[in-house]
């Protein structure tokens, strides 16, 4: 890890033990040293940039949910080659995290409701000199949502107008508003990686046969909404939901990760996206022909267990942020009021 | 191998393979040439020799859930063919309450639940058996109580005085299979892990699982994280306190694009007197018959943390055990 501080072993070691300072130790002015100064975070609801307004972020949420916990499930990295320098190694981190937190405070998601929330996020940061420089995150939003006990396209409704209005509200993040970071890496070339990106543009082909190819028929599913499913069915089922809102919206593959670590099975990370109208009757109901960013991330981990033996996914993780794709929808429909 | 054996690539392949023939091809009649006429089969409900027992439960079972079906999850295995095998095979078995049947008037609801069976093989045959499923899970998906079940089913098999009595140790049959497991260090690992969760070292949990562990618990329920499953331990093990924990069989695996893992059977025998997953104490003798499997990953202390755990024990088999004693069976 040169050019990190000597006490972090490895990217997981860099990625976990960064966050638990930030989070969990309250070290949150310790992200002027880890955040970059001019360090983006996108995310499906904004575009943020600048580390200032990451801090201020971060302590909202923490005011809102002081007891928050992040641990960390797994982290899917590769190397940065063409970032690293003689000072320092360059990386891209994969993050997938669980987040506990009690809503015992008032704030963006409104008076506290006192619940017990557990949902999943992810993140790619790429890191450099000790620090993340550029950020993709994906947090489950309609799983806090329906936690929290609101119904889902009501919340967002509440929160375009919490927020200002349609003009003055938070714009959620579109290929319109996005600012070009320092990383521009595309991921390895591990064989992992490929088989996990090759069955996601399948599906998004349509070309649905291929989830009885490449995924177990008892795959555990950890799907948008908190939602966890089983096998073939259910994978069907999210994947022909989401497309088919989307149907003819263009599916571009942002970034993969495959990587093969001792005591883990065999995984892979997946960056990918959806720009295109709502044109069809699928998970986000009547077809309103708005203009519609989804930004995914994908975690798979492999088994020995597909057909005839071949390797196919055993856990799949897929997070969207549901609340950023309703909005986009109420922006344009005037659904809004 | 003889030539039953010839037609599949390894053990686990025969294991996935008969299991799919018999249960979901409907060969259900092939079971009389894969499983030996005179098998002890032991599950927490009771244990019966020979298939005609299962063979009816199974014709039962898809008769209510017509669209019944049993997926592996994974084969944990040790043997050789000369010793004989031992396969502890987690199955995933989903299925829609299309038609009237033990659960009562169809309801149309979906289940998905777990079931482990750790089953001896030897010649191609399968000789010894020991299944734990998840009626709890089955239950609550359904809409009902694990207790209320449990009630149902004395009644149904004609009062609290006729009704056919859970397992327990005393009823047991012995089969062929006589062997403890292998001595591999992951299966010694989670059998010192549950030895220590069973002396009520419930810390032992928070520090040796991966802090972010999935678990899946009987009543289908998927925990995350070690402080919840930690809890469900201590729950279960608070209903039972002065019980006499017992480990039966041990394996250990690693390699084949698999995480390290283990299968352990596992038993507590004693009384229920405390308070925990059972509700009020009640003095019933009880035998709670587990299987647990337990896959590893690198998150924990010197690199080595319990990820994923799949822990099985009956919910119903435990409430009939108890509402036999007390007698509140109407």
């Amino acid at each position: 890890m040169k050019g990190f501080a000597p006490h972090w072993r490895d990217v997981p070691d860099y990625i976990i033990g960064v966050t638990r300072e930030i989070w969990e130790n309250r070290r949150i002015g310790s992200l002027r040293h880890y955040y970059a100064p001019g360090l983006i975070v996108r995310s499906p609801a904004s575009v943020v940039v600048d580390n200032s307004n990451v801090i201020a972020a971060t302590m909202a949420t923490l005011a809102e949910f002081p007891d928050r916990e992040l641990p960390g499930e797994d982290v899917i990295w590769c190397e940065d080659p063409a970032r690293s320098t003689p000072d320092s190694a360059a990386f891209l981190s994969s993050h997938r995290l669980i987040c506990w937190a009690t809503h015992t405070r008032p704030g963006v998601y409104g008076a506290p409701t006192g619940k017990r929330l557990r949902y999943r996020i992810l993140a790619d940061c790429a890191i450099k000199d000790d620090r993340i420089d550029d950020e993709w995150l994906v947090r489950d939003q309609s799983a806090i949502v329906a936690q929290l006990g609101f119904d889902l396209v009501d919340w967002t409704r509440d929160l375009i107008t919490r927020e200002g209005g349609p003009e003055a509200c938070v714009q959620p993040m579109t290929p319109l508003n996005d600012v070009p970071g320092p990383y521009t890496g595309r991921g390895n070339d591990n064989p992992w990686g490929a088989q996990l990106a090759d069955a996601l543009s399948a599906v998004m082909r349509a070309d649905f046969d291929v989830i009885p190819r490449h995924w177990d028929r008892a795959a555990m599913l950890f799907l948008p909404g908190g939602q966890n499913g089983h096998g073939h069915a259910d994978a069907d089922q999210f994947w022909m939901g989401l497309r088919a809102a989307f149907p003819h919206a263009e599916f571009t593959i942002h970034h993969v990760i495959g990587r093969e670590d001792p005591l883990l099975p065999p995984r892979a990370a997946v960056r990918w996206s959806l720009w295109g109208k709502h044109a069809g009757w699928g998970r986000f109901g009547r077809p309103t022909q708005a203009q519609v960013f989804v930004m995914g991330i994908t975690h798979a981990e492999f088994g020995p267990y597909g057909p005839g033996g071949a390797p196919a996914i055993r856990n799949e993780f897929t997070l969207i942020d549901e609340t950023a794709i309703w909005k986009q929808i109420l922006l344009t429909t005037g659904g809004a009021e | 191998m003889n030539l039953l054996w010839d037609r599949w690539t390894d053990f686990p392949d025969y294991i996935v393979g008969i299991t799919r023939e018999i249960w979901e091809d409907r060969g259900i009649e092939t079971l009389n040439r894969y499983y030996a006429p005179d098998i002890p089969v032991r599950t927490p409900m009771g244990v019966s020799v020979g298939n005609k027992a299962t063979m009816a439960a199974t014709m039962g079972t898809l008769a209510e859930f017509p669209d019944r079906e049993l997926m592996a999850e994974d084969v944990i295995w040790c043997g050789d063919p000369a010793a004989g095998f031992l396969s502890s095979h987690r199955i995933l078995s989903t299925g829609t309450h299309t038609h009237d049947g033990v659960f009562g008037p169809a309801t149309g609801r979906r289940f998905a639940i777990r079931v482990i069976a750790d089953c001896a093989a030897r010649d191609g045959v399968i000789d010894d058996e020991w299944m734990v499923r998840d009626y709890g899970g089955i239950a609550r998906q359904l809409g009902q109580d694990p207790r209320d079940v449990a009630r149902a089913l004395i009644a149904a098999e004609g009062g609290a005085s006729r009704a056919k009595r859970p397992f327990t140790p005393e009823a047991d049959i012995p089969g062929p299979y006589s062997g403890t497991g292998n001595a591999n260090p992951w299966g010694t690992r989670y059998a010192e892990t549950l030895t220590r969760i069973m002396a009520t070292d419930f810390t032992h949990v928070l520090r040796h699982y991966d802090r972010a562990a999935i678990a899946v618990w009987p009543g289908a329920q998927t925990l995350i994280g070690s402080r919840a499953i930690s809890e469900a331990w201590l729950r279960l093990r608070s209903a039972f306190p002065s019980a006499r924990f017992a480990i039966h069989h041990t394996i250990g695996m690693e390699g084949g694009l698999m995480p390290p893992r283990a299968a352990i059977r596992w038993s507590l025998t004693g009384t229920h007197d405390g308070w925990g997953a059972f509700g009020r104490p009640t003095g019933a003798p009880v035998h709670v018959m587990g299987i647990s499997h337990a896959e590893y990953g690198p998150y924990g202390p010197g690199g080595i943390g319990l990820r994923r755990e799949f822990v099985l024990f009956d919910e119903v088999a435990i409430w009939k055990h108890i509402l036999l004693h007390t007698g509140e069976t109407e």
